[in-house]
């Protein structure tokens, strides 16, 4: 199927993009880090095309269906996210230097993914819904951008501690961060993108499960742990905007946020039960 | 954020245990609080199982154990009243942050300081002096315009004593009102979901094809009765040729008074509502419709058969007894936890003492000669009729959730990406006689931001010329 070939080619390009981030960094060549961006950049339009294709292929075989339905596809498309919020705020935030730490996480994704079974399996009568898309996409944009923050709350401290060591060269070797009150802001700003969608993919799910089901909320497994996220992302906020909330004790919710947030996403389907059933993995 | 300061609210007659109170319910240690406990006891909710039948407790966890947990509401937490206590004291915490909240949202949509003195400078950010040659006249009018374009609607003018015009501009000032819709919205939820729980109902029904019903026993154990009758015309299910399903669908009719109001056909993710009564197809199944079994004396000689409609009590030919049919299995499971296959479940009312449950095997028809008494049955001939299982639901806080919830997104996109911005401007002539403008603005939020679009309006009225 071309679109396994074409998942198969942005896997190398997102590891090319993870090597060539790592040797900017290690090199501090600005050609270096243009080629690292492209490439990462390359990643996101090959991996699109792939799951263009996978679409359009799921029609051939007469089942026809938006690509977003078992575990191999939302890592897939978790991968691809993942790249693009990245993409977005290194342009905006200027951050090239995160690379390093973001730009393998598309990469060990696809690469967890090609374990997983892959073929376009027909879908179910519950997951047959126009609230499919929306649902997904706005859950995984906002998983996507928890995980980004939870990147830049591990640098914080990475800074934070060289700072305290060397603080007039800005933390000697690892100067060439953003300054760790930076780094705070972006993390603040990045969970100002993630949660809104994190909403609205709790109460997408909610509405979908009203119409397929009859009931908006049950307490499954996968409805807990969202909303869990949600509250510790709802902390995090009422702490950082009305107490000020700011450095080691933001990026330590932040970390713990993205901690639930991946039990939400596979935990939840490896370990527990209930209705999201991609992920069981017998 | 000095707009913002929380007005302190007036404490009532200075009884010291109210404003206590007040300042815990108000306190942000409260709310953390209460958003990790949530989240701890959701997690638990997570790790045990909910709401199981108790013997498989029992499976799991040691005898002593079910009895705690079972005491505790552990089984079922997220009805606890302790579990409901923590959702109260979060309402009542978003209440009282609200009204504590009013007074300074309100203060801050208020048009106050409208002069750019020397004081309000200090305050603000991007604070410039630009000066021109040109007319005081001039300058006004190309200053209107232009800022106009960043800050549309009218400016407020006020003249000072000392012959200085100031203009204050000022947009997004709704966005304040964000912190109500977020918070009001989660009380909106609650108040939907507690509106749900005490006037709606949940229940489930099985209607054969052709057959209709009018009452539905709910999830509590109560007959709740319909204002009309549901009727499921036909059920299909359809399967991919891997054996996966790949719809389901009944077609329903709603009759009142003998007449068909509304047909239509049901799927997954399609249902019907009717009278604020809502039809989800959620399993199907069948039933025997009619059963017809051979009577067998002690022996194996047949006396006789017997025709048997579901549910209908029938003489057995030859005896006193009579005959029902009550259950049946698809996949029946002998005593040595073997496979056997379909099964009928009959209930013989003898003429004199108890009666008597069996199960008769479809497939295997000499099972029941191995039972004791003087005769035997087996099932001749098996007529099964198709039943689709409905989930109904009635719930008239439904729309209160959704409110809420479109109120919720709505806030927390305000409250993030648009901010109360103010700008002001002054204009005098100056000793020297020329034209002189000051400016300088706030933002209640996302300064940086605003800094940017400070320096882009700065930078169009030093343009001026």
């Amino acid at each position: 199927m071309t679109n396994s070939l074409l998942f198969g080619i942005a896997t190398f390009v997102y590891f090319f993009a993870m090597v060539l981030y790592v040797s900017y960094l290690a090199f501090r060549s600005e050609v270096l880090g243009k080629v690292a961006s492209i490439s990462l950049l390359g990643g996101v339009v090959v991996e699109t095309a792939a799951i263009g294709m996978r679409w359009y292929e799921s029609y051939q075989m007469g089942i026809g269906r938006a690509p977003l339905t078992n575990l191999y596809e939302s890592l897939a498309f978790f991968a691809w996210t993942i790249a693009v919020i990245y993409l977005v705020l290194e342009r905006k935030f200027k951050i090239k230097t995160v690379g390093a730490f973001v730009a393998p996480f598309p990469f060990l994704i696809m690469a967890y993914a090609a374990l997983n079974p892959n073929d376009i399996q027909p879908l179910v009568p519950a997951l047959k819904s126009n609230w499919l898309i929306s649902h997904v996409v706005s859950c995984f944009v906002g998983y996507a951008a928890f995980a980004v923050s939870f990147c830049v709350s591990v640098l914080y401290f990475i800074k934070v501690g060289a700072e305290s060591r060397s603080p007039k060269s800005g933390g000697s070797f690892w100067g060439f961060l953003p300054s760790s009150s930076a780094l705070d802001e972006i993390g603040y700003k990045t969970i100002a993108i993630g949660f809104p969608l994190l909403t609205i993919g709790i109460v997408t799910g909610a509405f979908w499960a009203n119409v397929a089901w009859g009931t908006y909320w049950s307490w499954d497994p996968k409805e807990t742990w969202s909303l869990i996220v949600w509250l510790i992302y709802a902390a995090y906020l009422h702490a950082r905007i009305t107490r000020g909330w700011r450095g080691k004790r933001a990026a330590i919710l932040s970390i713990v946020g993205f901690a639930a947030t991946l039990f939400c996403y596979l935990g939840v389907n490896l370990i527990l039960s209930g209705l999201h059933s991609y992920g069981s993995m017998s | 954020m000095s707009a913002d300061t929380p007005v302190k609210a007036v404490k009532t007659e200075g009884t010291d245990w109210v404003s206590k109170i007040w300042d815990f319910l108000t306190s942000l240690k409260l709310i953390i609080i209460l958003l990790l406990i949530l989240a701890t006891l959701s997690i638990t909710g997570t790790l045990i199982e909910q709401n199981k039948p108790l013997q498989e407790y029992y499976r799991i966890y040691q005898p002593g154990t079910v009895a705690l947990f079972s005491k505790l509401g552990l089984f079922d937490m997220y009805h606890s009243w302790w579990f409901v206590v923590c959702l109260s004291l979060l309402a009542l915490n978003i209440t009282a942050c609200t009204m504590e909240r009013y007074r300074g949202i309100m203060a801050g949509m208020q048009k106050k300081n409208l002069i750019l003195d020397e004081k309000l400078s200090k305050s603000l950010q991007n604070y410039t002096t630009i000066r021109y040659a040109l007319p005081l006249t001039v300058i006004e009018a190309k200053m209107l315009e232009r800022t106009g374009k960043a800050f549309p609607g009218k400016s407020l003018i006020t003249k000072s004593d000392d012959g200085v015009s100031h203009y204050f501009f000022e947009k997004g000032k709704y966005s304040r009102l964000a912190f109500f819709m977020t918070h009001l919205s989660i009380l909106i939820i609650f108040l939907g979901a507690m509106a749900g729980s005490f006037f709606g109902y949940k229940g489930y029904v099985n209607i054969a094809e052709g057959e209709m019903v009018s009452q539905l026993e709910t999830r509590s154990g109560n007959i709740q009765s319909l204002n009309f009758q549901v009727k499921c015309n036909t059920f299909r299910a359809e399967f991919y040729s891997s054996g996966s399903p790949m719809d389901y669908r009944s077609d329903l009719s709603i009759l009142q008074n003998g007449k068909e109001v509304i047909r239509k056909t049901i799927r997954v993710n399609d249902p019907l509502t009717f009278e604020g009564v809502t039809f989800y197809q959620s399993s199907y199944g069948a039933l025997p419709d009619q059963v017809i079994i051979d009577v067998l004396k002690k022996g194996g000689s047949i006396t006789g058969s017997v025709t048997i409609p579901f549910g209908r009590k029938v003489d057995v030919p030859g005896v006193s007894d009579k005959v029902e049919v009550v259950d049946y299995q698809e996949h029946f499971h002998l005593k040595n936890g073997e496979e056997g296959g379909r099964a009928v479940g009959v209930t013989i009312y003898p003429a004199k003492g108890e009666p008597m449950e069996r199960w008769l095997l479809v497939d295997h028809p000499e099972y029941d000669q191995t039972q004791d008494g003087n005769q035997s049955y087996r099932v001749k001939d098996l007529q099964m009729k198709k039943y689709t299982g409905l989930q109904i639901n009635k719930d008239p806080g439904e729309i209160l959730v959704w409110l809420g919830s479109l109120l919720l997104i709505a806030g927390i996109m305000i409250a993030f990406f648009l901010s109360h911005k103010k700008l002001w401007i002054s204009l005098r002539t100056d000793n020297k006689g020329k034209s002189e403008l000051k400016i300088g603005g706030t933002a209640n939020k996302n300064r940086n931001a605003f800094g940017i679009e400070m320096e882009q309006i700065i930078q169009d009225l030093k343009e001026i010329s």
